[in-house]
């Protein structure tokens, strides 16, 4: 049997797909499902930044002053649009590979994410320690 | 669900930043019901995909979700930076 036995899904492909995933073969359909539940993943963790942003802002009003909340806000809303963003090109690219049979990308959100956690974690680290009693 | 909680959460700004606001609850519920609307399509494709062994991918839906979020973050960011806060 052919490796690529799916050439009528080709067709049932949409424009913009035929467009942006040329090439290659359709991958197993559970493949194709899991990519697209990691992409949820990262909308679910861009989704909570960006709700943690807004939360820095309108709850933190009497803790922190207002350049530093302004700052951390505007961190985790940057983090939330770098993750949703870049959450759509790792699935692409991921797509990619599986059609094309080649080994997954690695995922540069990762550790952008884990810079950018790191970098507001140690932000409100040395808030706590710095303030006054 | 994600995004009807991002909506709730972007409510305790309403007090604070005005009507414009209201822009990103009401993208935010647009795009909740959106999602909430077209799942049972998404999810009779996925039988059938499953089913036939082919699926094509959900390129449009994907990049919509992504942009929806994209576009709330930089909405969100505009607020902070150029809105002033109200008494």
């Amino acid at each position: 049997m052919p490796e690529n036995s799916n050439t009528g899904a080709k067709d049932a492909r949409g424009r913009l797909a035929s467009r942006l995933l040329r090439g290659g073969t359709e991958p197993d359909p559970r493949f194709t499902l899991a990519n697209e539940r990691t992409f949820l993943a990262w909308i679910r963790t861009s989704l909570a930044l960006l709700a943690g942003g807004v939360a820095v802002e309108a709850f933190m009003a009497g803790l922190l002053g207002p350049e530093l909340r302004k700052t951390i806000a505007v961190l985790l809303l940057v983090l939330a649009l770098v993750i949703g963003g870049g959450s759509f090109f790792r699935w692409l690219n991921v797509e990619r590979a599986m059609r094309s049979n080649t080994p997954l990308p690695l995922p540069l959100i990762a550790p952008v994410l884990a810079i950018g956690g790191a970098l507001v974690a140690a932000i409100m680290v040395v808030f706590v320690i710095a303030r006054p009693a | 669900m994600a995004m009807v909680v991002a909506a709730a959460v972007f409510l305790r700004w309403l007090p604070h930043h005005g009507w414009f606001v209201g822009t990103l609850v009401g993208g935010a519920i647009a795009a909740a019901l959106a999602i909430n609307l077209t799942q049972k399509h998404r999810f009779h494709r996925a039988v059938r995909g499953i089913n036939r062994e082919t699926m094509p991918p959900h390129i449009g839906s994907t990049a919509a979700v992504a942009a929806s979020v994209v576009v709330l973050a930089l909405l969100g960011i505009y607020t902070v930076l150029f809105l002033p806060l109200q008494p």
